[in-house]
């Protein structure tokens, strides 16, 4: 069959369809995953990790936490702080994950680290890849194709349940159980464990495969309440209760450091710096850049993620105009329907009126006064996380909903809401990481991240599973009606235009080899014409041949019209099916086609065939939109449960924090502590304000609006006193951290404005 | 072993495209009435007339198993568009109102203005009566008056031959060659004329406004100002290749004759001529580029040529007459070779010159011209430029006729999504993924405003030569946030942006550029460019000449719009000014019509205040 196809296609050499020219190939032979496929040519291992793509186990709804780590692993400046902080372990030091325990295929984890996985496992047979696709080959369906529903998912091969478990087959497994943190010289904390597993993954002989975080989510589970649950978690609240970790894990290093060498030395250079640190008279931290050494640099995670906003407020009044800075570690922006990430920016830095119950103190007037207010970016951060505020609170449903409102967010990006007297406030951003949430509600469902590393290209994180997906996957999650899976945190890092502009050169390059391998391959040029018709060009001739009784009218109207019926039972047919599913239909078949029956004859016969089909695709329909409904309802239920349980946990978490706050001065673990700790790393607790609030923001939101705005005049008062007065005692200090959190519920919540000129 | 289960059916509900229908349904009118569908500018009140909902055709057979509800699936869906309209009148088009656009009486001023298009730096060799005669543009495409500009490939006499034959008879249009309704080729799908076609062509007006509109696979033929509008005239269905563009041939319509050229997603290309019923298809099976055609337009003073833009960044010219050949790309001219990389970098690779001798064959021309896709092109007015903007976020503008890319500028950030030329050609005016509308001046090869208003990309954009004079513009814009924004801006204005933003002008056109184009300076450009002198040092690199920096935000004049309103639920593709309507279309499907101001408003009253208000507004944001 193979030389018959072939006496059509040789003259057209650039058609995909000489896709399903059949590679002839043992049927058993072992099946690289797409990954392996992708670093089939790598060379030598990297230390620095950027070459290194392991899965991370689920066990059970941690897929908040899996999707935040591969998001900070692929930020090369922070993957290489944490490794680098206090200082690089010398690997020898270091316990190792024990041998893979979990390893219960055949295949050693590889020697060379060029992917073991490569090598024959009978796991893998029927994983194949997307350059393979051959229209007789059964089970040839693309490694990147779809799960049809209906089948058991982990039967399915193409399932992403069935290449987890294959990947965990598969391994190596990094079983993170053990930890370090002596070693590093630290105290056992989310950052030891996070620096724990990237060491383990960098220093893996392996390129691929999964880690097992036991001891981060055991130390994340002792020490944070509200993680204990084996619930959903919001990834966006996991971020920054992370970051804050790793910076509070960070400072406490660098404290007990600097007491020891203020003790020991009498105050020498580092006892200067810490003095610095502690003594917190702005928000901004401080460029601490590469002058000190890695040891002393405590601030990277600011220097990566923090930015400053500054709130301009204008006394309508006098006239007079106040100004004051916060930190933040993120963004969380509110969401319309059918706008953009720009948009959303700006809408964010959009001016408000404070009036009514908001009104804002001026010191001028010395008085509640109506004022405006606006929140521009004045020091733009390296790393630009925007939470995409898709969870919002509804009243009349009486608890969060997701909005599936469509977002686009473009590749590069730069902010308009800047100030004027920002530095760098063209800064270029491309998008590296996105968090994506999948599921109808906040209170269940799925996060993945899609990332783009150093020089793979866009890669898929789905828990255990890593795959390589096309640039334009990227764009599958704006969100919109009945798209279930969104954006809810994109990673945005500062590049160059020339950075840009050289990436894009590459990807051309690689482009146009693609398209060329696939010329030589016989495989479709890319993914986008030809990713979409490969199922089909492997169903059809199957189907046809195992049931010729029952394909037949999905047949006649494969080729509608006036295309050639009476071939079906002609051996060629599949043939044509694959080439007409490639897009690319084939004239050259017409000559073959015989002439039974009448174009007349033919076309009633289909039009009825037609309608059949159409009868029963309609009533499929109908099924599965009742279907629809009632898995809607039971997901209503299960998040009242749900919500009922959070709330629950969280007025715990809530009651204990205030407990602690009150009596613990300077212990005490977790996000609680930051309440009460002194004030001489307040600066920090700027950054840290969203997730310090966040619980009880979250609480609050269940509370109908009004009363959250309530106490908002009162924090104002305080406040903006602060600011004026630049004060650095640490008790109206507290007062300052109080407000931005405030504000921004308002923000979040209470604002109903509409644009200019409707 | 082997026994696949049967595809499963799946509800209609295509990831990302709800609701589609299973069953061939008809177009839907309506006639929304209210004010919140009406626009209101300074002119006077756009009303909708009615929405003209086309059906989204069943997915072919063919098809339906692909969906697909794993929400992380990999399977790429194969390129789509939403609905976009090219626009057919018969009848000769009557010039603009000429109290908009002062052809007449403004001569007095016309001379002080820098005489478009041969101050142009670009167009130093138009001429002077060219630009005088100088009609408006209609329509978006390329006015094929600019008469004196050359036809691409009249310099290669193997090109020009074959078209001797066809000047036997020059009022009798060839005609292509097979019969789309009795065709056998499992491309299309089904071809629907309606059941009166020939009685309805003859009673339409030949002032009357046909639309050619892709939905989905199907191309829908429709007459506007037909009472039966919202039946189709002709609708063919196609079988798995998305119609993403189409073009009707601005010279060659008639009565009896139109050409149409429909590109795919498939890469393949259809000439198409409706009332025969007659087809060809080119780049079958992608033989020569197997990449979607994301825009395709007629070339200008030819019969048989036109360009298309290919998803993977060429841009190709076929004739309409001619069959494929498998495609190599022919060797490079040595004098591209003698380029150094950096200029390589920024030249345009030829891949087959219109010069090549080998032209018995498609292609007929062939250059590889951003690495990214290309997203739209035009055609300036002159017939001597191209507008070329990609996803890469780049925009150029390139010689066809000298295959040279002249100008490379780039977006603020993300891709461009749409470009078009001012009547007069001295604009060029982008929309893109940063939300903004952006106004780029030729002469002086510079970004001269950003539009700020769009709440997401933007998608289409239009002049509205009705409202175009030599000082003051009206630009529409649509975009993915539903919305339709109105521009009002004016030459005064756009000459003093922020004052930053002359001291700084030089760096981007600083004066040693383009010394091998004439430039006549007038008094203020050479006032700037001594002023710039002082500045632009720092700004000298490779490619100096071609490739633009991006301009901070600070140094640029920002422009407000004049109305905006949101008036569809779903995202706007495309956008188009006709003498007495407004077009829109939608993702979806949605044709909305937009009656101009009834007359009596006294038009020329609102023109003047719009235009001062714009100017103000502009002043005051910049």
């Amino acid at each position: 069959m193979t030389s018959f196809f072939n006496r059509f296609v040789p003259k057209q050499p650039a058609s995909p369809a000489s896709a399903s020219t059949p590679t002839k190939k043992d049927p058993n032979a072992p099946q690289p995953t797409p990954l392996e496929k992708l670093l089939a040519d790598a060379g030598p291992i990297r230390d620095d990790g950027s070459d290194k793509f392991f899965g991370f186990e689920n066990f059970g709804s941690t897929c908040y936490c899996n999707s935040i780590i591969q998001c900070l692993y692929y930020s090369v400046p922070f993957r290489e702080q944490v490794i680098n902080f206090p200082t690089r372990s010398p690997q020898e030091i270091l316990e190792r994950p024990s041998s893979p325990l979990r390893l219960n295929t055949d295949i050693p984890p590889s020697a060379n680290g060029h992917n073991g996985a490569l090598s024959p496992t009978k796991g893998r047979n029927s994983l194949s890849s997307p350059n393979q696709p051959s229209p007789r080959k059964p089970v040839a369906t693309p490694g990147k194709d779809a799960n049809p529903p209906g089948t058991k998912p982990e039967d399915n091969k193409d399932s992403p349940e069935y290449k987890k478990k294959l990947a965990l087959a598969a391994g190596p497994v990094l079983n993170m159980d053990y930890e370090n943190s002596h070693s590093y010289g630290m105290s056992e904390s989310l950052f030891t464990s996070l620096k724990d597993i990237f060491e383990a993954i960098i220093s893996h002989r392996s390129r691929i495969g999964v880690v097992s975080p036991h001891k981060f989510l055991e130390i994340l589970r002792r020490q944070h309440e509200m993680f204990r649950s084996a619930m959903h978690q919001d990834a966006h609240e996991f971020l920054n209760l992370l970051l804050n970790e790793v910076v509070e894990n960070v400072e406490q290093f660098s404290n007990q450091l600097g007491s020891k060498s203020i003790e020991q030395n009498g105050g020498a250079s580092e006892a200067g710096f810490v003095n610095a640190l502690t003594s917190a008279v702005s928000a901004v931290v401080p460029t601490l850049g590469g002058s000190n050494s890695p040891t002393l640099n405590t601030g990277w995670v600011h220097e990566l993620f923090e930015g400053t906003l500054t709130s301009e407020t204008r006394c309508l009044t006098c006239e007079n105009t106040s100004q004051r800075d916060e930190a933040f570690l993120d963004l969380s922006v509110d969401l319309e329907q059918h706008s953009s990430v720009t948009s959303c920016l700006r809408k964010f830095s959009e001016e408000e009126m404070l009036c009514e119950r908001n009104k804002f103190h001026c010191d001028k007037c010395g008085g509640l006064q109506e004022a405006e207010k606006r929140m521009k970016i004045k020091r733009l951060p390296r790393v630009l996380a925007l939470h995409l505020k898709r969870f919002k609170y509804t009243e009349d449903l009486q608890r969060l909903q997701k909005l599936f409102h469509r977002v686009v967010y473009p590749y590069y990006l730069r902010l308009f809401n800047t100030t004027d007297d920002a530095e760098d406030p063209d800064r270029l951003y491309e998008l590296y990481a996105i968090i994506v949430h999948i599921g109808g509600g906040p209170y269940h469902g799925h996060y993945v991240s899609v990332i783009k590393t150093q020089d793979r290209g866009w890669l898929l994180f789905d828990d255990e599973m890593v795959e390589p997906v096309d640039k334009d996957y990227v764009r599958n999650f704006f969100g919109g009606e009945n798209v279930l899976a969104c954006a809810y945190v994109l990673f945005y890092q500062e590049t160059t235009l020339e950075a840009m502009q050289k990436e894009q050169e590459a990807e051309g390059l690689a482009a146009a080899t693609r398209a060329s391998e696939g010329e030589k391959n016989g495989v479709a040029a890319n993914g986008k014409q030809n990713g979409h018709a490969q199922p089909l060009s492997d169903h059809h001739p199957i189907h046809h041949v195992t049931t010729p009784a029952s394909e037949e009218p999905e047949f006649v109207n494969l080729d509608h019209a006036n295309t050639a019926p009476p071939l079906l039972h002609h051996d060629p047919n599949p043939i044509e099916h694959a080439v007409t599913s490639t897009g690319i239909p084939a004239p050259a078949l017409s000559p073959m086609r015989s002439n039974l029956q009448s174009k007349k004859e033919k076309a009633k016969e289909e039009k009825e065939r037609k309608a059949a089909e159409k009868e029963l695709e309609r009533q499929a329909k109908l099924k599965q939109k009742e279907l629809e409904l009632k898995r809607r309802e039971n997901y209503r239920k299960q998040e009242e449960d749900l919500r009922a349980a959070l709330a629950m946990s969280k007025q715990t978490a809530a009651e204990e924090a205030q407990r602690t706050g009150a009596t613990a001065e300077k212990g005490g673990v977790g996000k609680d502590k930051e309440n009460s700790k002194g004030g001489g790393l307040s600066r920090f607790r700027h950054s840290s304000m969203s997730i310090r609030h966040k619980p009880k923001f979250w609480s609050g939101k269940e509370k109908p609006e009004h009363e959250l705005s309530q106490p908002l005049n009162i924090q104002e008062t305080p406040a903006s006193t602060v600011e004026e007065e630049h004060s650095d005692t640490t008790a109206p200090a507290a007062g300052t951290l109080d407000k931005p959190e405030k504000t921004k519920n308002r923000f979040s919540l209470g604002r109903k404005k509409s644009g200019f000129l409707h | 072993m082997f026994v696949l289960p049967p595809p499963p059916r799946y509800p209609a509900a295509a990831y990302g495209q709800p609701g589609q229908p299973l069953i061939e349904t008809n177009n839907i009118l309506t006639h929304p009435t209210g004010p919140e569908h009406q626009l209101v500018v300074g002119e006077g009140t756009y009303v909708l007339r009615d929405a003209l909902l086309l059906a989204t055709p069943p997915p072919h057979p063919s098809e339906a198993p692909v969906h697909n509800n794993n929400p992380l699936a990999t399977t790429l869906s194969p390129p789509t568009a939403g609905t976009k309209i090219s626009v057919l009148v018969l009848a000769p088009r009557q010039q603009s109102y000429p109290q908009l656009f002062r052809l007449t009486t403004n001569n007095s001023t016309r001379s002080q203005i820098p005489a478009s298009i041969q101050e142009s730096p670009h167009e130093g060799q138009s001429q002077a009566s060219d630009t005088a005669s100088h009609p408006p543009m209609t329509n978006g495409v390329g006015s094929l008056d600019g008469s004196n500009a050359p036809a691409f490939g009249e310099s290669n006499p193997v090109l020009s031959l074959p078209n001797g034959k066809d000047l036997k008879d020059p009022l009798k249009r060839r005609k292509p060659k097979s019969n789309i309704v009795k065709s056998n080729s499992s491309f299309v799908s089904r071809v629907i004329p309606h059941e009166a076609l020939a009685k309805r062509l003859q009673e339409h007006d030949p002032k009357g406004i046909y639309v050619f509109a892709n939905v989905n696979r199907a191309m829908q033929w429709l007459d506007l100002s037909s009472p039966t509008k919202e039946e189709h005239m002709t609708k063919i269905l196609f079988t798995k290749a998305h119609p993403l563009c189409h073009d009707i041939h601005p010279t060659t319509k008639g009565p009896n004759h139109v050409d149409i050229v429909l590109g795919f997603s498939t890469g393949d290309i259809i000439w198409y001529e409706p009332m025969s019923q007659k087809y060809v298809r080119i780049n079958k099976n992608g033989a020569i580029n197997p990449s979607a055609v994301t825009e395709i337009r007629w070339l200008p003073h030819s019969e048989n040529l036109f360009i298309a833009a290919h998803a993977d960044g060429t841009l190709v010219v076929y004739d309409k007459e001619k069959e494929d050949a498998p495609f190599v790309a022919e060797e490079e001219s040595p004098s591209s070779e003698r380029l150094n990389e950096e200029q390589k970098k920024v030249s345009l690779k030829i891949k087959k010159s219109v010069n090549s001798k080998n032209q018995k064959s498609n292609p007929v021309a062939c250059w590889k011209v951003s690495n990214s896709k290309i997203n739209a092109l035009a055609i300036s007015p002159d017939s001597r430029h191209l507008a070329v903007v990609s996803e890469d976020g780049s925009f150029r503008i390139i010689d066809y006729l000298k295959e040279q890319l002249l100008d490379l500028y780039n977006s603020y950030y993300g891709g461009i999504m749409c470009v078009c030329w001012s009547p007069d050609g001295r604009y060029v005016v982008t929309g893109g993924q940063d939300d903004l509308v952006s106004i780029w001046s030729l002469e002086d090869s510079m970004l001269v405003a950003r539009c700020q208003g769009h709440n997401s990309w933007v998608t289409a954009v239009a002049f509205d030569p009705w409202r175009c004079d030599e000082r003051n513009y009206r630009i529409g814009s649509v975009g993915e946030d539903c919305r339709l924004l109105l521009w009002d801006f004016s030459v005064g204005m756009l000459h003093r942006p922020r004052a930053a933003s002359v001291r700084h002008r030089g760096s981007v056109a600083s004066a040693t550029l383009k010394v091998s184009r004439t430039r006549t300076d007038t008094s203020s450009n050479s006032r700037l460019r001594s002023n710039s002198n002082l500045t632009s040092g720092s700004m000298a690199g490779e490619g100096e000449d071609t490739v633009h920096p991006v301009e901070p935000r600070a140094r640029t004049a920002m422009l407000p719009p004049v109305m905006a309103k949101s008036i569809d639920e779903h995202p706007l593709t495309w956008l188009g000014f006709e003498e007495d309507v407004i077009l829109t279309t939608c993702a979806t499907g949605h044709i909305r019509t937009w009656d101009r101001p009834k007359e009596g408003a006294s038009s020329d009253d609102g023109a003047v205040s719009t235009t001062s208000a714009s100017a103000s507004a502009g002043t005051g944001s910049g």
